[in-house]
């Protein structure tokens, strides 16, 4: 019958037409961003503008854009944490098309986005699936409220309320040298790079170094928020008062000695919580210990026994109803927040 | 023992796309226009686009509904009562037999559209659309139905693309539309010119499974006893009268779906006298509408193989079956089938317009290398099975007969060639013959008064100066090829291509047609068409060949080894695929902490027993919460957070511990 085979000629036509168009509708392009931030749930003590924080509900406006004329159809499948988008469209156009997505409230952590854009002909014979590489679209920052009863300053970075080239031992950084500045102080080293005179700034003494020493490994992810939640506020009842924070978890990388004073530095160590590094770090040296924990393990209690060994005051908080082997002062803490 | 685990289709998505679903109804409603067309079956047809339309209604509005089983066993019901339909027009012709095949498509489509709820389920209605529009192209000849072909591809596509669009979750069917447009009609174009160009392979196929169109088995009506002009079959007497004389007209008497010309023969005759051919033998046997292969004589030892034609008739014809000879087998729409001694099949009664009938054929090898091996027949005068010898009233024919073939006598084929030659280029062919002159016979009038005739004329003179020469002839009667499409793959007859030659008696290759009228090729043997365009695999249909496949791939040649190399590629593709799947599965098992691949399986078996999966915002403990409380899914879930959070995942033993708790 020659009419089937007509017929068959046009399929197998349309199948080979199709192949081409595949190969040609591969030019779309995709990026994905932050498009608004809604806040949500009890005020936090200070909130950095462009920082999100948990149980923000936040918009995400993904875009599809065609080069070189209209091109179609196209699915992009994102993972955006762990909510999933999909969306497509037939027809994109040179401006291109958005699709915004609101996800909230969010959880503490990194906000990853993957996923994938599929393109192919229109008959669905034919698709290209181009993986977006995995990136971290934003930061959730945890929340955190004061848990004590002391003046509230209004900067989040304490180097701007820390006094600055004070008396103490510890030394705090430098600076530029200024009329008046004792002359012992220069940082000849400094100087003879920056070839200008550079002093050292010493903190006053008296200024607290709390190491908050968390549990290295929660029981589960609700547990591993409210540590954060409880470390974050410690972290800035701390810095407020211009004393200097070191977290460190076992098993973790401690925060690095110049995010001391830097709130929000710390509160993105938080937000990363518990990441584990390679190698198995010691517990930082400081003055006062601070652990956060949902069990008893056993680093944790060693490196807040070290800390007073040396002098130093420690206490606990311990989310759950975990009991400690040690006898440092311990307030509980259930999973609910605020406190 | 273990249990056998049948392999399951992948579950068919709900076709949500309104669409998509409109392009499945309007490629049944082409293929309904193709049938009302062309099949002139014009109730079933309207009536299966009014109920299709409804049950699109239905399905679309149903799509989300589980099926209930009463709908189904409606749907079930009605699909018998179609069934039941198509048997009873099929083998009583109860509702007047035309296109059951068609009409039985038709309403199958039509009940089965109120049930259309995933993109399988019209993909089951749209193919079947095909198939109605292949039943339909049976009765189309003419290129007008091209157009149709391409609404029911456009509908084909229109689907593919509604459907997809859904499926990518694209609103609407919004396409760039300069390069949709340019693709598609490029395809149209392309697969236009593959049409034209692209040569098809010469595959001859063996052993036929007739799978034919039957159409009424009862004749109604008046018997008809009709002239056809010039050659003149009179249905209950089996006579050729030369003088008689009728007019040719344009006519089509019939449609002859074939891949390969042919001369259509019907009555065969063998006794002459006073200007009248009447056949000296009659019925040998009585035959099944339908004749196998194995019913019939073998066929000829040096046949090239075998090929279909259908026969579909215009007009009421005489009760004698038309076809190449010799047969194969064959099926003709009626209750017995009579076979004479020529070969010939005969009907109970006149064949009425529009029955379709099927025949397969030999094709014999009679190229002139063949014939030429055969030697001059060595018969005497007065055996009634090899009519040889004329009687004195054509002694000036015999005398003319052995001077035209003189040095031509070595081998048969030279002396019928010869004699046929000196007709052709002697003899002019005229359709204006004078009266019959009273006293002489008309071959006598022909060769010798008036030197002018037509087909009948040319026969008879060739027969009878055959036979005075000791070559068994006999007339044959029946139709030309008449008008050939090689595209198509088809011949119009008309009126004026009823034709009359010579069946000489080769002894090796038996009664070989030959055609001393001009304009005729001497040696009318059947044989393919030396063309490109849609030939070859075309003649298998509507005829499913078992066999032609691999026939038909070893007729490519050389270029037999694409299928095979496409296969083989593709096999390898497949296995490098599944390779790499397994390498990659095997690097996350190497991966995967001991246990928590164990342990992520019962978790997902819980979830499975839940009734409910955990959504991707939830955590393993909102999930616990958000379900009916269960203690081993408390259990599984404190396990699934110490691996996943602490890093601590459970032995293994734990895993299978818990899991010995769930079965």
């Amino acid at each position: 019958m020659a009419w089937l085979f007509l017929l068959t000629y046009w399929i197998v036509a349309i199948a080979v037409a199709s192949l081409f168009y595949a190969l040609w509708n591969r030019g779309i392009s995709t990026a994905t961003g932050l498009a608004k931030v809604r806040h949500t749930g009890e005020e936090l003590p200070e909130r950095s503008p462009e920082a999100v924080y948990e149980r923000d509900v936040i918009s995400v406006r993904s875009l599809l854009r065609s080069t070189g004329g209209a091109r179609g159809p196209v699915r992009l499948s994102l993972r955006i944490g762990t909510v999933e988008v999909d969306f497509g469209a037939g027809l994109v156009s040179e401006q291109g098309i958005s699709k915004e997505t609101e996800i909230g409230p969010i959880r503490r952590g990194a906000l990853d986005t993957s996923g994938r854009t599929t393109t192919g002909d229109p008959l669905g014979l034919f698709r290209a699936r181009r993986s977006l590489p995995e990136r971290e679209l934003l930061l959730v920052l945890p929340r955190f409220a004061s848990l004590r009863a002391q003046p509230v300053m209004h900067e989040q970075e304490a180097s701007v309320t820390a006094p600055r080239a004070g008396h103490g031992t510890e030394i705090f950084g430098v600076r530029e040298y200024r009329p008046g500045d004792p002359l012992r102080r220069i940082h000849w080293r400094s100087t003879a790079r920056r070839g200008e005179l550079i002093v050292r700034e010493f903190e006053p003494p008296g200024v607290q170094h709390v190491g908050i020493f968390l549990d290295p490994s929660p029981a589960s992810a609700e547990a591993a928020d409210q540590v954060a939640r409880i470390a974050a506020s410690e972290t800035w009842d701390c810095v407020r008062a211009g004393g200097r924070v070191t977290l460190w978890a076992p098993g973790c990388e401690p925060t690095r000695p110049d995010e001391e004073r830097n709130f929000l530095a710390l509160l993105e160590w938080l937000a990363r919580y518990p990441k584990r590094a390679a190698v198995d770090e010691p517990p930082p040296l400081v003055r006062d210990a601070i652990a956060v924990t949902a069990t008893s393990d056993a680093r944790l209690l060693d490196a807040v026994e070290d800390v007073r060994a040396h002098g130093g005051s420690a206490r606990a908080w311990v989310v759950g109803e975990a009991v400690l082997e040690s006898d440092v002062e311990v307030e509980r803490a259930g999973l609910e927040w605020p406190l | 023992m273990a249990a056998v685990r049948l392999p399951k289709l992948p579950v068919s998505p709900v076709e949500d796309s309104a669409e998509a679903r409109l392009f499945v109804f309007a490629g049944f409603a082409v293929a309904c226009v193709a049938v009302g067309v062309y099949g002139q079956d014009y109730v079933v047809s309207a009536a299966g686009v009014v109920v299709a339309a409804l049950g699109h209604y239905v399905s679309y509005r149903g799509r989300a509904k589980k099926r209930s089983v009463r709908g189904q066993v409606v749907v079930a019901g009605l699909v018998f009562a179609s069934m039941a339909y198509f048997l009873a027009d099929s083998a009583g012709a109860v509702f007047g037999g035309e296109m059951p095949q068609a009409n039985f498509a038709i309403l199958l489509v039509a009940v089965t559209s109120f049930d259309l709820k995933t993109r399988r389920n019209c993909y089951s209605s749209l193919w079947i659309s095909l198939a109605i529009v292949y039943l339909a192209a049976v009765y189309a000849w003419d290129y007008v139905f091209a157009l149709l072909a391409a609404a029911w591809t456009f509908c084909l596509v229109g689907f593919w693309v509604a459907s997809h669009l859904r499926r990518m979750g694209a609103p609407g069917l919004r396409l760039p539309l300069a390069p949709a447009a340019i693709a598609l009609l490029g395809a149209l174009a392309l697969g236009s010119a593959a049409f034209v160009f692209v040569p098809q392979p010469q595959g001859l196929p063996n052993g036929p499974l007739v799978v034919s169109l039957p159409s009424f088995t009862q004749f109604r009506g008046e018997i008809e006893n009709p002239a056809l002009p010039l050659v003149q079959f009179q249905g209950g007497t089996n006579t050729v009268d030369l003088r008689y004389r009728g007019r040719l007209g344009d006519t089509p008497v019939m449609y002859v779906r074939t891949g390969a010309p042919s001369y259509w023969r019907g009555l065969v005759f063998d006794s002459y006298s006073n200007g009248v051919w009447t056949a000296s033998q009659g019925v040998t046997g009585y035959y099944p509408p339908y004749i196998p292969p194995r019913l019939l004589p073998r066929g000829p030892d040096h046949n090239l193989g075998t090929f279909v034609q259908t026969f579909r008739l215009l007009r009421d014809l005489p009760p004698v079956v038309d076809a190449a000879y010799p047969i194969a087998s064959l099926y003709v729409p009626v209750g017995q089938l009579a076979r004479d001694g020529y070969g010939t099949f005969h009907t109970p009664d006149v064949l009425r317009a529009g029955t379709t009938y099927s025949v397969v054929s030999y094709i014999p090898d009679l190229s002139a290398a063949e014939l030429s091996r055969d030697p001059m027949p060595q018969f005497q005068p007065g055996s009634p099975e090899w009519p040889v010898g004329v009687d004195s009233r054509f002694a000036r024919a015999a005398e003319l007969a052995r001077t035209v073939v003189q040095g031509h006598t070595v081998t048969e084929y030279d002396t019928v060639t010869a004699l046929v030659s000196y007709l052709q280029h002697t003899y002019r062919y005229s359709l204006q013959v004078p009266h019959a002159t009273p006293g002489l016979d008309p071959v006598n009038q022909f060769l010798f008064q008036d030197k002018f005739g037509y087909c009948e004329q040319f026969a008879t003179a060739a027969t009878l100066m055959l036979r005075s020469l000791g070559i068994p002839a006999r007339l044959a009667t029946g139709y030309s090829t008449g008008d050939y499409d090689p595209v198509l793959n088809q011949a119009i007859v008309r009126e004026r291509d009823a034709h009359a030659w010579v069946e000489a008696w080769f002894p090796g290759d038996g009664w070989v047609p030959v055609d001393p009228t001009p304009g005729f090729a001497g040696l009318p043997a059947t044989q393919f068409p030396n063309r490109w365009a849609a030939s070859g695999l075309a003649r298998l249909i509507p005829h499913l060949t078992i066999g032609a496949p691999p026939v038909v791939l070893g007729s490519l040649g050389a270029l037999g080894v694409i299928p095979l190399g496409v296969g083989i590629a593709l096999g390898i593709v497949l296995l490098f695929a599944w390779l790499r799947g397994w390498r990659r599965r095997r690097v996350i098992a190497a991966q995967s902490p001991p246990g928590s691949d164990e342990l992520l399986r019962l978790y997902d078996r819980l979830q499975k027993r839940a009734g409910r999966r955990r959504g991707p915002p939830e955590t393993p403990t909102e999930y616990r919460q958000a379900v009916v409380a269960d203690a081993l899914l408390d259990d599984v879930t404190d396990a699934v957070n110490l691996g996943a959070y602490a890093g601590r995942w459970p032995e293994p033993g734990r895993v299978k511990e818990l899991t010995s708790k769930l079965s």
